[in-house]
Parts: C-alpha cells; sequence; structure tokens
C-alpha cells in the first residue's frame, strides 16, 4: 500500500488499483468480522492474565477509529495506550487523504455493495451545504465531550456496525440457520450431517444456546435508515452525516497525496457522475475536494483523457463554503452546552430505574464520560445479560450498557466485559475481584413466589445461587395445602449482605413472565450517583 | 426478460419449498412412527438406551420384593473401591463387576455423562465430577471396543466449554482418547415417557438416546430439594427444561430414568460435597472419602451412596419413587455388595 498513490501511469493501471481497492474492501470487511467473532469467546474461554499480547488487541478495530478515541479522551481526562494506536489512522489520512473511509470502513463497504438506485429517474439535487451537518455533528460531539458527555458517539460509524451486528444481525442469522437446522433435523437420513454440521458452527460462530437483544428494531431502524439514504445519493451517510468522516475530510484537506485533475481536462463530465462521493465539483475550474475524495480511485479510470492523477506533493488547503469555520463552531459549541446542559439539569433526563444495573465494577458517573457505546461488552458477555440501555438509564445514558437478569445472567466465572471494553469503562477486573463486586440485590415477591405464595416445593434460586455460602437460605415451615394435608415447605429467603446481585435466581426463576425473584439496585449505588 | 426471469425463479422457489416442505413432514411423520414404536415395549425397544442385555447380567432389575438376593449370579450387585488413586478405584470396581466388556461391546457408541453443573471451581470443591474418574471410565470403554466415547453435560451456571476447561474434565478425558461435546440445542427431541407417572414426555438429548451405552458418572454432593445429588439427578443434565422437575422432583426423576437408562453407574465420591450444594465453592465444605461406588442399578448405586453421607435410601425421595418403579433395588440388604479396600 506503500506507494499506491504513485502516479497511475507508473505502476498499476487506474483498472487495477480499482480491483485493489476492492479487495481491500472485502479482507477488511472479514477482517472485523474475524475480530467480532474472536472477541466474543476469547475472554470466557481464556480468562485474562495480563500478558496475552492476542488478547489486547483485540480491540483494534475501535481503536484505530479516532474519532472515538478522541472523544472518549477529552471526555474521561485519561489517556490510555491502546487509545494512542488510533494516530496511525491520522498518520495515514495525512499522507493518503480518507482512504479509511474508500478502502477500510465496514459501514462505507456495506454502502458501496448496497447502494440503492434512486427511484426517480434523476437523482434529487442535494444542497451542498448539507456536506456540513457532518463537521457540526463532529464538533458538537467534541465539545460535548469537554463537557464529559459521550451520547453522541453512537453516530460513529465504527460502533454503528458493531452494534448492529451484536444486536441485530448476528441473532438473526443464527435464527435463521437454527431454523434450517431444525427443519432437516426432522428428517432422519440428514441427522447425522445436520449434527456434524451443527457442532462445526456451534459454539465458534454461532451461540450454543439462542441470543436475544431487546429493541433489536431501534437498532435495525437505524441501520436501515443508513441505507435507505443511498437512494438520495451514493453515500449519503459518508458525504453527509458521518461525524468520523467530517473528521478524516478535515485531516484530508492537509493530506500529502490528493486527487488533481490536469489541464488536460476536457470537462466531459464523466468522472462527475463516477464520483461515489461527489467530491469532483465545478465552479469556473474542475476540481476534487479532498476533505470528500475517499480516494476510491472511480474518476481515474473513468477519465477518457487520463487527466486524473494522484500526485504527492504539499498543496495549499482550500476552503469550501461548507466546511468548518467560525459559524458552525459556535453553532456546534451551543448545541453542545445546550444539550449537556439540559441533561444534567435533569429536564430531559430520566429519574433513575431501580432495574439499572450495571456491568460488575462499574461506577456509574464515570461510565457516562468513558463508554463510548460500542456494544463490545454485550457482544462478549457470554449469557447475554448486558443488554444497552434504552430507557433505563435515561437519555444521557442511551446505549449505554445494563444488565437484565431475566434474559442473562452475571456468570460467576467470568469476567469478560471489563476484559473487552477497549476504554476501561468496565473496569478491567480479575476474576477473583469480579466475583467480589455488588452490582445489586435480590428481592423475593412473596405474592408469587411459588412456596411463599402456592406452598409449591421450589428451590431453583438457591440452587443456583453461585456464592460458597449461599446468598438464599431455605426456611423449613409447615403449610397446609388446598387438600388439607399439613406438609413440609422450604421458602427462599435473601441472606442481603452475601447476595452480589449476579442474578442467576432471577434468570431461572420458574416462574412465568417476571421473576418472583428480581434484583434491584443496591441502595448505595443512589447514594454514590448524582441522582 | 426481466418479468419471464422472475416468474422462472418463483416457479424454482415455489417447487424448492414445496420438496423441503414435504421432507420435513415425512420427517414428522417417521419422528411420530418412532414414537409409537418405542412405546409399547421400552425395556427391549431398538432404541432403548438400556444395555445390551447379556446372558451373565444378574436379574437386577426385580422388583424390590423379591424375597432373597440372587446369590447363584457370579458378579456382585455392586462394587465398592475404597482408599486408591481414583483410575485404580474404578479399575479395580468394574473388574470386580465383570469388566467393562460385560457392558460396552465392540463398535458402541457410548456416552458418558459427568456432572459438570457449573463452571466456577475445579474438581476440588466437588461441585463436578472428578476428572480421572472419567477419563478411567472412557479409558475402560475405549479398551472394551467402543466405536467412540463421548463426554457431555450441560451446565447450569457458565457455558459448558468453559465448565469444560474449568473442571478439568476436558484435558483429561481428551487424553484418555475419549471426545467432550458442547451439547447442541437442536438435539433436544419431544420424546416419550411410557412408563412416566407424572412425567410423561420431555425434550431429552437426542444422542443420549440414541447411544448404544450411556454410563452415569455422578459426584456424590448435597443438594438444597433432593438433599444429595448423585446418579439419578445426574439425568437431569440430558433434557432441555430443568427447572420444571422441581415440582415433583422424586417422581420426576424416577420417570425420566425409567426412560434414560444408565448401562452403568460409577459414582464418584473422591470427594464429596457435604453443604453448598450442588455448585459448592467452600474447601471446608468438601470431605475426601475416596471412595468408587460401581453398580449397573442406579437405584442401588444411589442407595449405597447415600449412606455415605449418613442418610438412609428411603431419605430420598427419588430412591424410594424409582424402586418403586421397578427401575432398581433400595434395599442393601438385598443385594450382593463387593467391598474392595485399596488403601
Amino acid at each position: 500500500m506503500a506507494n499506491k498513490s504513485e502516479k497511475p501511469r507508473s505502476g498499476l493501471s487506474p483498472e487495477q488499483w480499482l480491483k485493489l481497492r476492492k479487495y481491500s474492501q472485502v479482507l477488511f470487511m472479514i477482517l472485523f468480522l474475524v475480530f467480532f467473532l474472536w472477541s466474543r469467546r476469547e475472554f470466557y474461554l481464556y480468562p485474562a492474565d495480563g500478558t496475552s499480547i492476542k488478547q489486547k488487541l483485540i480491540n483494534l478495530p475501535l481503536q484505530l477509529d479516532p474519532l472515538v478515541m478522541l472523544a472518549q479522551v477529552i471526555a474521561s481526562r485519561t489517556i490510555l495506550a491502546g487509545s494512542l494506536l488510533a494516530l496511525i489512522t491520522v498518520i495515514l489520512t495525512l499522507i493518503f487523504g480518507r482512504v479509511w473511509c474508500g478502502w477500510f470502513c465496514p459501514l462505507g463497504t456495506l454502502l458501496d455493495w448496497f447502494p440503492i438506485r434512486s427511484w426517480k429517474k434523476k437523482e434529487p439535487q442535494i444542497p451542498e451545504w448539507l456536506r456540513g451537518i457532518k463537521y457540526i455533528l463532529l464538533l458538537v460531539i467534541l465539545f460535548a465531550a469537554v463537557l464529559s458527555n459521550l451520547s453522541l458517539l453512537f453516530f460513529d460509524p465504527i460502533t454503528v456496525f458493531y452494534r448492529t451486528l451484536t444486536a441485530v444481525i448476528w441473532p438473526a442469522l443464527d435464527q435463521i440457520v437454527t431454523g434450517i437446522e431444525m427443519a432437516l433435523y426432522r428428517v432422519p437420513l440428514l441427522q447425522p450431517v445436520i449434527g456434524g454440521f451443527d457442532s462445526l458452527i456451534r459454539p465458534s460462530i454461532f451461540p450454543s444456546r439462542p441470543v436475544f437483544y431487546r429493541f433489536g428494531g431501534l437498532f435495525l431502524g437505524f441501520f436501515l435508515s443508513i441505507f435507505a439514504l443511498n437512494a438520495l445519493a451514493p453515500r449519503f451517510w459518508c458525504r453527509y452525516l458521518c461525524p468520523l468522516g467530517g473528521m478524516l475530510g478535515f485531516l484530508g484537506k492537509f493530506s500529502l497525496i490528493q486527487c488533481e485533475i490536469a489541464e488536460a481536462c476536457t470537462l466531459c463530465g464523466s468522472c462527475f457522475s463516477e464520483c461515489p462521493t461527489g467530491a469532483i465539483q465545478t465552479n469556473e475550474v474542475v476540481f476534487c475536494d479532498p476533505g470528500e475524495c475517499t480516494m476510491c480511485m472511480a474518476c481515474a479510470e473513468d477519465c477518457p483523457g487520463g487527466a486524473i492523477s494522484y500526485p504527492a506533493r504539499i498543496a495549499k488547503v482550500i476552503q469550501q463554503p461548507y466546511d468548518i469555520e467560525r459559524r458552525k463552531m459556535l453553532i456546534s459549541l451551543g448545541t453542545a452546552a445546550l444539550g449537556v446542559g439540559l441533561l444534567e439539569s435533569n429536564l430531559v433526563s430520566d429519574i433513575r430505574s431501580p432495574k439499572q444495573i450495571r456491568p460488575p465494577g462499574v461506577i456509574n458517573d464515570q461510565l457516562l464520560s468513558t463508554c463510548i457505546r460500542c456494544g463490545e461488552c454485550s457482544t462478549v458477555c457470554p449469557t447475554n445479560a448486558i443488554q444497552l440501555a434504552v430507557t433505563e438509564a435515561g437519555v444521557e445514558g442511551f446505549w449505554t450498557p445494563i444488565l437484565v437478569p431475566r434474559i442473562g445472567y452475571c456468570d460467576y466465572s467470568c469476567h469478560a466485559c471489563g476484559q473487552v471494553c477497549p476504554v476501561e469503562a468496565i473496569p478491567p477486573l480479575s476474576l477473583e475481584e469480579k466475583r467480589k463486586q455488588v452490582i445489586g440485590k435480590a428481592h423475593i415477591d412473596q405474592n408469587r413466589c411459588l412456596p411463599w405464595a402456592e406452598g409449591e416445593h421450589c428451590i431453583v434460586c438457591e440452587e443456583m445461587c453461585p456464592i460458597p455460602e449461599k446468598a438464599i437460605y431455605l426456611e423449613e415451615t409447615q403449610v397446609i395445602t388446598s387438600e388439607g394435608e399439613e406438609i413440609t415447605i422450604q421458602r427462599p429467603v435473601v441472606i442481603h449482605n452475601l447476595c452480589t446481585g449476579c442474578g442467576i435466581c432471577e434468570n431461572k426463576c420458574p416462574v412465568s413472565g417476571e421473576a418472583a425473584i428480581q434484583i434491584r439496585l443496591h441502595q448505595r449505588h443512589f447514594r454514590n450517583s448524582k441522582f | 426478460m426481466n418479468e419471464l426471469s422472475r416468474r422462472h425463479f418463483l416457479r424454482i422457489l415455489a417447487a424448492s419449498l414445496g420438496s423441503l416442505g414435504g421432507i420435513y413432514l415425512s420427517g414428522c411423520l417417521n419422528q411420530d412412527k418412532l414414537l409409537l414404536k418405542s412405546l409399547p415395549s421400552d425395556k427391549i425397544s431398538p432404541t432403548s438406551t438400556s444395555a445390551p442385555p447379556t446372558e451373565t447380567e444378574p436379574p437386577t432389575s426385580v422388583p424390590e420384593d423379591t424375597p432373597a438376593p440372587s446369590p447363584t449370579m457370579t458378579y456382585p450387585d455392586l462394587t465398592v473401591a475404597r482408599h486408591g488413586d481414583p483410575e485404580v478405584m474404578v479399575r479395580k470396581a468394574v473388574e470386580a463387576l465383570g469388566g467393562m466388556k460385560r457392558f460396552v461391546k465392540s463398535g458402541d457408541e457410548v456416552i458418558v455423562k459427568p456432572n459438570i453443573c457449573v463452571s466456577y471451581y475445579n474438581y476440588k470443591y466437588a461441585a463436578t465430577t472428578n476428572p480421572w474418574v472419567v477419563a478411567a471410565v472412557v479409558k475402560l470403554a475405549l479398551e472394551a471396543g467402543a466405536k467412540r466415547v463421548r463426554v457431555l453435560d450441560f451446565p447450569f451456571g457458565g457455558s459448558a466449554e468453559q465448565a469444560y476447561n474449568v473442571s478439568g474434565i476436558k484435558s483429561e478425558v481428551q487424553k484418555a482418547g475419549g471426545k467432550m461435546v458442547v451439547m447442541a440445542n437442536l438435539k433436544y427431541v419431544e420424546t416419550a415417557i411410557p412408563q412416566g407417572q407424572d412425567l410423561k414426555s420431555c425434550r431429552i438429548y437426542d444422542d443420549v438416546l440414541k447411544a448404544d451405552v450411556l454410563i452415569n458418572v455422578p459426584i456424590a454432593k448435597h443438594h438444597g430439594l433432593a438433599r444429595l445429588t448423585l446418579a439419578m439427578k445426574n439425568m437431569m443434565g440430558v433434557i432441555y427444561d430443568r427447572p420444571m422437575m422441581h415440582a415433583n422432583l422424586g417422581q420426576r426423576l424416577a420417570d425420566l430414568n425409567s426412560r434414560v437408562k444408565s448401562s452403568l453407574v460409577v459414582v464418584d465420591a473422591v470427594r464429596m460435597l457435604m453443604n453448598h450444594g450442588p455448585a459448592g465453592g467452600n474447601l471446608s465444605d468438601v470431605k475426601k472419602a475416596d471412595t468408587i461406588i460401581v453398580s449397573p442399578d442406579i437405584v442401588a448405586a444411589d442407595s449405597y451412596a447415600a449412606t455415605l453421607f449418613g442418610l438412609q435410601p428411603n431419605d430420598l425421595s427419588y430412591i424410594k419413587k424409582g424402586a418403586n418403579m421397578g427401575l432398581g433395588v433400595k434395599n442393601l440388604d438385598q443385594l450382593k455388595i463387593e467391598e474392595i479396600n485399596l488403601g
């Protein structure tokens, strides 16, 4: 890749460059998926010992994202060694321009693969000033980060990609594969084949028991609307909205290698329609805006006169009307200040829900200013307990991790979430330390609990409790059944100071619907928080 | 052109969906037939998992009210080995029972079901079966000519892969030549329990039903409701919906064991969990007993194991119900027991 931006004539032909870029997109898509699958399994199979280089590299895709890393460093006021990896992308952009967008970004690749052609004959005219939105979004994110708020990071393309993969695409694929397997497994002849196939793909690619993420439709809707916008213009998201694109575009203005249109240009216009981001524009002269160009090289391939080249030289930075300027700075600053202020003043924020159970070791206020909303913790959680908050954590905490014990419990032998978190928003605790973390407390609803309310035998919560001394005690009593028979029954009672709130009791409680034993926030959490 | 190809595509789609549906339906029909077939004669049905009856097998399945034990038989009903290395104890106890060849024939598919209930601790905490006991059973089965020995369980806490690793069972089983299998969700099939008194059907793991030989290798430990979890309760690991068992645990366990029959039971009491079971977590709750109990009679094995905790067979509801259903003999006086002291 080092000399990829030489003049096309000297090395590869424009067609070959174009092909190379497509290979690069495929390769990086595969790499992103490999990292996704690998992270799901690494930490619960091989608990972290702090020495494995492999485990330190697991977050590479997110650490290469300069927007997420910069915003996180500003908001949390700490620099982690891994965050510095984002400098690789920054340097790459300062040399080659927005290659990230054209060659590597998984979301950009998907948008290239699924172009939605406009239903109208003519593409709608989109005003150029809209390109400024991505810069405003970028600035709002960074200004809000100064005020310790990271809520808007859910617009970052890498987090969008991973979050949707975790919460929607993978579970959906799993359901489809499971459905086909289940149907074919009914055919006796096929059973050995299907059984063998199943053991190949599970648990290495798909989970052995189905996973469930709440509000999948919401994530899918957000993701699909990014695609739907492709109907208005190719890569609409990358052109107008993507805050990471804005950041790289700003850096791209200063890049060493830029697309240059020579005077040999005959104004035939073929590059205008080829350019997926509409970077080639004309006002008096034809030029390519390096802040918009993703170095895809489609124009060079198409240019009949061979007028387009990619020379390396220090070019003059030309300001476009839609670029960052003072007015945009002020608007962003105002929006960020007002937005964060509103959230802080509790006008639009929720009162904290007692169900806002955070992953082990999390300190709530720190979480909000460190969590980058990537959803990695929810990807790796082997029991599917970690879900993304929608209403539980207020507007500010939208898409931050919470535990939903009825869906999954915090596994006593797992500390994967803290290990995988790229920004230590969930502290990287050892397994021993993690086991001691109190994330909530169990409460029994005696009106619904089988032994308490119905006089039926059930000790499932006690049986499941992983605490060595058992945080649930079975109290023996005589009860009279509906048949008038006196029987001895064991009723569960929570031993408050032993319970860590792992939630396996709530998860396995056989009462239908809501469990008869539920985890609620521990009193102490309220005192520590600002509400 | 465009329309034609679309129509063509739809036609292909309809045809393939139709044939898929056909295959599916035929599969359903077959399943029902299988169910029907296994209904009338469970004891000797070809799909049953009970050990292939051999001429020398003692009549351990006779009802408990038979007046006298069966002294004419050459093999004991139950063997107990004490105070030795786990593998040696298993070998001696199985040998005294007539050797593994009595239960495993050449070319048999063998499934070993240890108790790997949680992924929290290693074997020293006595929540999971001793790895060397499991490995010894695997070795014996392979030596007897088994085609393949698979070892499986589905933990209630933590994932199977993790539990296999943490318990130490995976490495020992693999060294012994066995295969650790993660149980697949799609292989739980709704299965009728013809003799069931309370539990008439439930979803049971297909491979376990189809195996030629099922060797049940529980660890002896405390349990809040059942009091102890032993061999009969260990079979909870092969069904899908476990919480529903608790409502009438004793009878339902007996019902389940009437359908999923263990060919051989090896109770691991090398370490016993005396309290805070089944998950454990305190080494102070663990008692080292260095004992292995082996029997083809699951009720007898559980009855003997209960005495290690100072309990009587009648203290455990599933032993009583199991004996009532004729699954085995609970009265230890009626059994021919051979004790082997290796100490």
